[in-house]
């Protein structure tokens, strides 16, 4: 059960919020100029890596605020949150260092022991 | 075999005596005996059948890591699998043995031993292929019955809450790490946890005599002295009887804390608690668990942990036998030997797997001057007997020797309890000298302390505490001084399994003692290809039982490194997952059962409504009338038939206060709206209202409803009962997130209201005696429009509106006038033939009129365009919710599932909701490729004013099939019922009734 840190109430616990998913999928704003293909892919395709993700939250049970988080989904560690309205933090900001699709993070996945 | 007291080490027992039955029996023991010490303590030791072999088992340990003596308490809600070994008994407790059949002496399910061949690894997933059919009806019943642990209770009852926690520190184990570490917290400013899974705190200072004092204290003495100051302190918290199941991430625990330990809570009191704890940071006290060595029949009765035996000595002043052998493979061992002299039990053999030069100089003397029997470099190679040990076999410089005993106590090894720092993420590494997983890399904010890092020596507590947690500031220094009565060196040899002298049915070397696995097994799982631990477990049921193979897990790894010829690290282990131990559902539900689960949602008429014998319908948490009984033996057809004709010949009225209402208020509110749902709200005049659709993006249909306009900043939207909360939470998710720069507020007036639909062509004129001075004429008051009036010292808004097709009116108003109201409506109606009506009612005059249901003709898959709904498209607006979506090429296909009317060609046939549209007339005897089916019936009544069945179905390009005649499946036949294809308005196609 996760920590999360709402912007406009502070700390509280994972069950009061809801999960979007993935962030920064902006709806187009002329939706009737674009193709079948470019407009199913706003419709259906979000992404679902391994490592940092950026995604949306609601507080749905508190303040019912939308919000951004970094999140990095093999060890849930929430790296970073901020307001809809705030510039998205940059990748490079983060260690991303996962070996991707398959790939466990060397701490944090609970998978491994130390090799010598 | 003969128990005796241990009077020397009696703290932890009173001498009150207590009694309880075991599977029928009553046995006495002592308050604050667990069940196994008090079973021990009059000499009982069968416990138990295995889960597979039905193998007779006794008590194999004194913890929380026990694989076999697990028991139903009957007393407790009939708990199954619960541990003899940690619960305590109490007068009157109902205790029973598990997996046996008929009784635990004589158990018929034991032949599966002998069929062991066919019970080998993977044996589930080979043998019970084939033929189809059989593993529902042979195979799985005779499973269920013979293989298994307790029986689920029948019925939910314990009563638990759950405790929440917010601290600086959690002290996970009250041993003697734990113990030191909290003395540094105390009054200080951290907030402190402790928690101890037993009675008391002490640890493993209760089980043996290693140490002989600290601070110049008598170890008890100095238990008391420190819980009485970590007492005094008022920051810190000890619980007791509580252990901690999960550690997830940022540094959350769950624990849990029975409170039917000695006594049964008074009935007021929760039985267990669940605390979730979140802390700042977590030192693990846990310390460590002692394990096995696989030999030939190491599951017998009589077969005991060695550091278990000495926790039965200390712990509850019972010497389960005098004179057992002694079986290990390093110095922890040495403590029980000494245990038993000093109190004048002679071990009839002491078997150590190190060689001589590798064992303690003090413990060789110990032995020689003792003149105990010993053997160094030698194993034991198996035992022998039938319900109980009887004999041991050991193998010395190539000879077998054999020994008559009653118990074995065996020790192969110990090491750190590292299941709650795995569950915390942290990285353990394997210890070539200890033979073991250490805690290395934490994850989170975790130490771990003590034993459970793999410190077993007591000289270095102190040291490893103080740097360990020297960070934290303001810390108090603690001086321990320590006196051990043992080598504070702990030594042990590499062994894992011993090779067995002679091969039978009957002779298994065991692994996994709870779930029947062998080394045999896991040589085979490995020639078969599962060579990976974590497909090993899955595929032999290795360490997955209730105990997790707390006592064995290590060992299987040691074992399959071998036969792979790798080191263990690279064999690695298996993931570590909550809980550590078995974890009740009712404390996982707390008070969160029945209505404080599900609340039942009641409208303010709803008293009325039971004494008019509604009968009731579940609607989300809703409680809707169904329909009214009229009389008595009246059944829901008659009734629902009878009110669907009274109110198309006189009037109906409806309790609609269920119906999502949003309020949305705004500058931008106009626009809003324009983008929220497909209609065109711009050119839309005020206090007029609208039916309404609102899609997903993509194009299907999500809601429905009515939206009135009361200018162009302000809207009042209905929605269907269920549907309330997500348009709700879709339209605040739009609000924010793509269109922030609109300025729009909504918020849900649902409870704020309540609703009645009145209709039928009797309705006006009821609406003009209860209403006297409203005009409610065609001209004054057309369809669709709305008003709000004045009644009594509040206000009503009344709309002109129906779902039923007929003349209508519904009424908004605070609930707290509702039911007076009602009452009201109710007395003006009677002479003019007013009746109450229920949800079903409502579905079939809907029906009747071709109205559609969200969630019952459309399922998710259904655009308006499929519903001849187009005229609800706002086509000229420049973009809504879905709207692009409608032209995209599979939405846009000709041959999509459309709303039909189904009509049947003989009147009187019956046509069935959810069943198939076919082209054939007649189903085959035996199908044997599948039919083709054009789509299926999604509503269907028995029509009282039409006098047949009238169907709305989803047929595959349906607009192009008006009047085709196709079929209709009968569940119950193979015939079909011809239909025909019609249009879904059965009644008053031209309104005459709606605009009257
Ligand atoms: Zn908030």
């Amino acid at each position: 059960m996760l920590i999360i840190n709402c912007p406009y109430c502070g700390e509280r616990d994972q069950s009061e919020f809801s999960n979007g998913g993935q962030a920064h999928v902006a709806r187009p704003s002329d939706p009737e100029k674009l193709n079948d293909k470019e407009w199913s892919e706003y419709v259906f395709v979000r992404s679902n890596p391994k490592g940092i993700f950026f995604e949306r939250w609601v507080h749905s049970h508190g303040c019912r605020k939308w919000f951004n988080a970094v999140r990095n989904t093999a060890t849930d560690e929430i790296l970073k949150i901020y307001k809809l309205n705030e510039k998205p933090p940059s990748l490079d900001e983060f260690t991303n260092n996962l070996k991707t699709p398959s790939g466990e993070p060397e701490l944090g996945s609970g998978n491994f022991t130390v090799k010598k | 075999m003969s128990s005796i007291n241990n009077t020397k080490s009696f703290h932890l027992i009173s001498s009150q005596k207590v009694s309880f039955t075991f599977d029928g029996k009553k046995i006495t023991g002592f308050k604050g005996d667990t069940i196994a010490s008090a079973l021990l303590r009059n000499n009982i030791n069968l416990v138990g059948r295995s889960f597979k072999y039905h193998r007779p088992r006794g008590i194999y340990t004194c913890g929380i890591e026990e694989p076999n003596a697990l028991v139903q308490i009957i007393s407790e809600h009939n708990e199954p699998n619960a541990r003899a070994t940690v619960k305590r008994i109490y007068e009157g407790m109902i205790v029973e043995s598990q997996n046996r059949w008929p009784s635990l002496k004589m158990d018929i399910g034991a032949v599966n031993n002998l069929l062991s061949p066919i019970f080998s690894a993977g044996f589930y997933y080979k043998t019970f292929m084939g033929p189809k059919g059989f593993w529902k009806k042979i195979y799985e019943p005779i499973i269920r019955k013979t293989a298994g642990l307790g029986k689920p209770p029948k019925e939910f009852r314990s009563k638990s809450t759950h405790h929440h926690h917010n601290v600086d520190v959690v002290i996970v184990g009250g041993g003697i790490s734990g113990l030191i570490a909290a003395l540094k917290f105390i009054d200080t400013n951290y907030d402190v946890l402790i928690i101890e899974q037993d009675s008391f705190l002490g640890g493993t200072l209760n089980n043996s005599k290693k140490i002989k004092e600290i601070n110049g204290l008598d170890t008890i003495e100095w238990i008391k002295k420190t819980e009485d100051l970590i007492s005094k302190s008022k920051n810190i918290k000890i619980l007791k009887d509580t252990t901690v199941s999960s550690y997830n991430y940022s540094n959350h625990l769950i624990a849990l804390e029975d409170k039917a330990v000695g006594s049964l809570p008074p009935n007021y009191k929760p039985e267990l608690v669940l605390h979730k704890i979140r802390t700042q940071h977590t030192i693990l006290a846990n310390g460590y668990i002692e394990r096995i060595l696989s030999f030939r029949n190491n599951d017998l009765p009589g077969v005991m942990l060695a550091g278990s035996f000495e926790k039965f000595i200390h712990r509850y002043g019972v010497v389960p036998e005098t004179n057992p052998i002694i079986f290990t493979n390093n110095s922890s061992t040495f403590s029980l030997l000494k245990s038993l002299v000093e109190l004048n039990c002679k071990p009839s053999a002491y078997v150590d797997n190190r060689e001589e030069n590798s064992i303690e100089k003090s413990t060789l003397d110990y032995l020689k001057n003792n003149n105990i029997l010993f053997y160094t470099g030698a194993e034991v190679e198996g035992c022998d007997g039938r319900n109980i040990i009887r004999e041991a076999f050991i193998r010395h410089k190539g000879n077998i020797i054999k020994l008559k005993t009653n118990m074995l106590c065996v020790s192969g090894g110990i090491n750190p309890d590292v299941n709650l720092f795995t569950q915390s993420k942290g990285l353990i590494k394997w210890d070539d000298n200890l033979f073991t997983f250490k805690p290395e890399n934490a994850f989170q904010n975790t130490i771990v302390i003590g034993s459970a890092s793999g410190n077993f020596n007591f000289q270095k507590l102190n040291d490893e505490i103080k740097n360990k947690l020297n960070f934290l500031k303001g810390v108090n220094d603690t001086k321990i001084e320590i006196i051990s009565n043992v080598e504070n060196d702990y030594n042990i040899s590499e062994i894992w399994d011993i090779k067995p002298e002679k091969e039978s049915l009957w002779s298994k070397s065991f692994i996994d003692i709870q779930n029947d696995v062998t080394v045999k097994d896991l040589r085979q799982a490995i020639t078969e290809g599962f060579d990976r631990i974590e497909h090993l477990k899955r595929f032999t049921t290795n360490s997955m039982g209730t105990d997790q193979g707390k006592i064995s897990s290590i060992n299987s790894l040691g074992i399959v490194s071998k036969i792979l010829n790798k080191s263990v690290e690279e064999v690695g282990t298996t993931i570590y997952r909550p809980p550590f131990a078995p974890l009740s559902f009712s404390a996982i539900a707390g008070r969160n059962t029945y209505e404080f689960y599900d609340p039942k949602r009641k409208t303010p008429i709803h008293s009325w409504h039971i004494d008019n014998n509604a009968v009731f319908e579940d609607v989300g948490q809703w409680k809707r009338p169904w329909y009214f009984k009229n009389k008595k033996g009246e059944t829901m057809h008659q009734a629902v038939q009878r009110e669907s004709k009274q109110l198309r010949e006189s009037a109906g009225i409806l309790d609609g206060s269920t119906l999502g209402k949003i309020e949305v208020k705004g500058k931008d509110a106009l626009e809003f709206m324009n983008l929220m749902y497909t209609n065109a709200f711009t050119k839309m005049k005020p206090m007029t209202s609208r039916y309404v659709l609102m899609l997903g993006e993509d194009g299907m249909i999500k809601d429905d409803g009515i939206v009135s306009k009361i200018n162009d900043q302000h809207f009042i939207a209905t929605t269907t009962t269920g549907g309330a909360p997500k348009v709700l939470a879709d339209m605040e998710e739009y609000a924010q997130t793509e269109w922030p720069n609109l300025e729009v507020y909504m918020n849900s007036i649902t409870e704020q209201f309540s609703t009645f639909n009145i209709s039928g062509p009797k309705s006006r004129a009821i609406m003009r005696k209860v209403f006297s001075n409203i005009d409610f004429s065609n001209e004054k008051f057309p369809f669709m429009t709305f008003n709000n009036f004045k009644y009594l010292d509040t206000e009503v808004r009344i709309m002109r509106a129906s779902f039923t097709g007929e003349l209508g009116y519904e009424i908004y108003i605070p609930p707290k006038y509702a039911l007076e109201l009602w009452k009201k409506i109710f007395h003006s109606g009677k002479n003019l033939g007013l009746v109450p009506y229920g949800t079903e009612t409502m579905h079939l005059l809907r029906a009747e009129k071709g109205y559609i249901v969200v969630g019952q003709d459309t399922d998710g898959t259904v655009t308006p365009i499929d519903l001849n709904l187009n005229w609800m498209i706002g086509k000229n607006k420049k973009d809504f919710i879905g709207k692009r979506s409608l032209s995209r090429f599979d939405t846009a296909r000709e041959d999509r599932k459309q709303l039909v009317g189904i009509l049947p060609l003989d009147k009187n046939k019956k046509i069935l909701e959810g069943q198939h549209i076919l082209e054939i007339n007649k189903l085959p005897k035996k199908v044997e490729t599948p039919i083709e089916y054009l789509g299926h019936v999604t509503s269907s009544y028995h029509s009282p004013n039409l006098k047949h069945f009238v169907a709305m179905a989803l047929v595959k390009g349906g607009k192009k099939l008006m009047g085709k005649k196709v079929y209709v499946s009968d569940p119950s036949k193979s015939e079909t019922i011809p239909v025909e294809i019609v249009n879904p308005v059965f009644l008053d196609p031209k309104n005459k009734r709606l605009l009257s």
